[in-house]
């Protein structure tokens, strides 16, 4: 199987089992309602081996008003990416977008590396994972105020008594 | 706490004795050179290493450079170590077990401040997690720049420390080292350890939280800074107005 056959295969997937727009295929993969989150994860891991948990990236965006459209509120989008292991890998990407105090389910029940991962992203970007196993900073200190990757974070936000 | 005047950076229980009793050093300075030969010569250091300057580092300790010809060598452990070398960026998160792991080496000390993050966290030092400089935290001897200083550097940094304890020892007061050209730009809103206008409260907060590890911002230093920051700025504006009115004033004296 090439790699546009790969390709291919996982977009009929997701859009016969899920009902999600991937055709064209967008750039960090196609945006799936928050609630297929965890069953799409189990889905691509159980029936086409996608077995390794490659990355969770979160980013926060504020409230914007496009020329000539609607208000986007501001939300966070968190974005998933899944390796199949062995010759023919191949990485499945997806996105969920969620309002801001909404939680994202955690994958950490599915794949274990799921669980620091998601922990960083918590600790700088500030999005809550339900029912992850154990929600704590990684990176900054467990006293730490705010989340520091957030847009509304100023940069150079002082910590008194060290800088 | 190391320092207790600006110029020097380290206690030494001899010199004490010697400065206080005028008289005595004849009798002790043969003594006193011996013990200062053998402390610049046997600089055994530890690495504070956290980044790339780390890497050079290893190369310095590696064939081409190699400082243990002049009797230093790495030691993983502040108890039986001269030097600390700060080689990389100090995060808030490291700081205090940086300040920790100083306090617990014995004196007399000495700080080498490798590379522009340790010297003044370079194009970091805006970061919400990066200290702007380690000289806000510990005393430092001497600044090698670079990004990062190649081994040769670092050695011509440690030749300048045995100097300076050499210097100390033939009884001339060292000269405080200087900050380098680019970090004197940057002025970190948290003074250096040893300026005249750093706050003691910085200290004493620095010291407790290297002590407990409890990294939360306490909130009656954060009162009483920002009241000292608002009063030095009142001060230099006052400066400066007084300044410009003389000038005028000359200015008019002149036309007169």
């Amino acid at each position: 199987m090439t790699a546009d056959e790969r390709q291919a295969r996982l977009a009929a997937f997701m859009t016969e089992r899920f009902g999600v727009e991937a055709d064209p295929w967008p750039d960090g993969g196609p945006i799936v309602p928050v609630e297929q989150h965890v069953a799409l994860a189990a889905a691509l891991q159980a029936e086409l081996g996608y077995t390794l948990y490659v990355y969770c990236v979160a980013s926060h965006w504020p409230d914007e008003t496009p020329k000539g459209g609607d208000l986007i509120p501001e939300h966070y989008e968190v974005a998933t990416g899944l390796r199949s292991v062995g010759a023919g890998s191949h990485v499945a990407m997806w996105r969920v977008s969620v309002p801001v105090g909404a939680g994202v389910p955690t994958l950490a029940d599915l794949f274990a590396g799921a669980d620091w991962q998601e922990r960083e992203q918590y600790d700088l970007v500030g999005v809550v994972f339900d029912d992850h196993p154990d929600l704590r900073r990684l990176m900054l200190p467990e006293e730490w105020v705010g989340h520091p990757l957030r847009k509304d974070y100023a940069i150079e936000t002082g910590h008194l008594p060290w800088r | 706490m190391a320092v207790d005047d600006p110029g020097r950076s380290y206690s030494h229980p001899l010199f004490d004795t010697l400065e206080r009793f005028p008289g005595l050093d004849l009798a002790t300075t043969t003594a006193d050179k011996l013990l200062n030969w053998g402390a610049r010569n046997s600089l055994w250091i530890f690495p504070m290493a956290t980044s790339c300057c780390g890497i050079e580092f290893m190369a310095s300790a590696a064939s081409r450079v190699d400082f243990d010809r002049m009797g230093s060598f790495t030691r993983a452990t502040p108890r039986q170590a001269d030097v600390m070398v700060v080689a990389g960026t100090i995060t808030v998160k490291m700081a205090p077990r940086v300040k920790r792991l100083w306090d617990q080496m014995p004196e007399p000390k000495w700080c080498v401040a490798m590379g522009s993050c340790a010297i003044s966290g370079d194009f970091y030092r805006d970061i919400y997690s990066v200290i702007p400089g380690i000289d806000t935290v510990i005393p430092v001897d001497v600044y090698v720049p670079g990004c990062p200083p190649n081994p040769e550097a670092l050695m011509a940094g440690l030749l300048v420390l045995q100097e300076k304890i050499a210097l100390k020892t033939a009884g001339l007061k060292t000269v405080p080292a200087g900050r380098p050209e680019t970090a004197k730009m940057i002025s970190p809103r948290i003074k250096r350890v040893g300026h005249p206008d750093r706050m003691p409260e910085i200290d004493a907060a620095q010291c407790a939280q290297a002590m407990s590890l409890d990294l939360t911002e306490p909130p009656d230093l954060l009162a009483a800074f920002t009241a000292a920051q608002a009063a030095a700025k009142a001060a230099r504006e006052a400066a400066e107005a007084a300044a410009a009115d003389a000038a005028a004033a000359d200015e008019k004296g002149g036309e007169a």
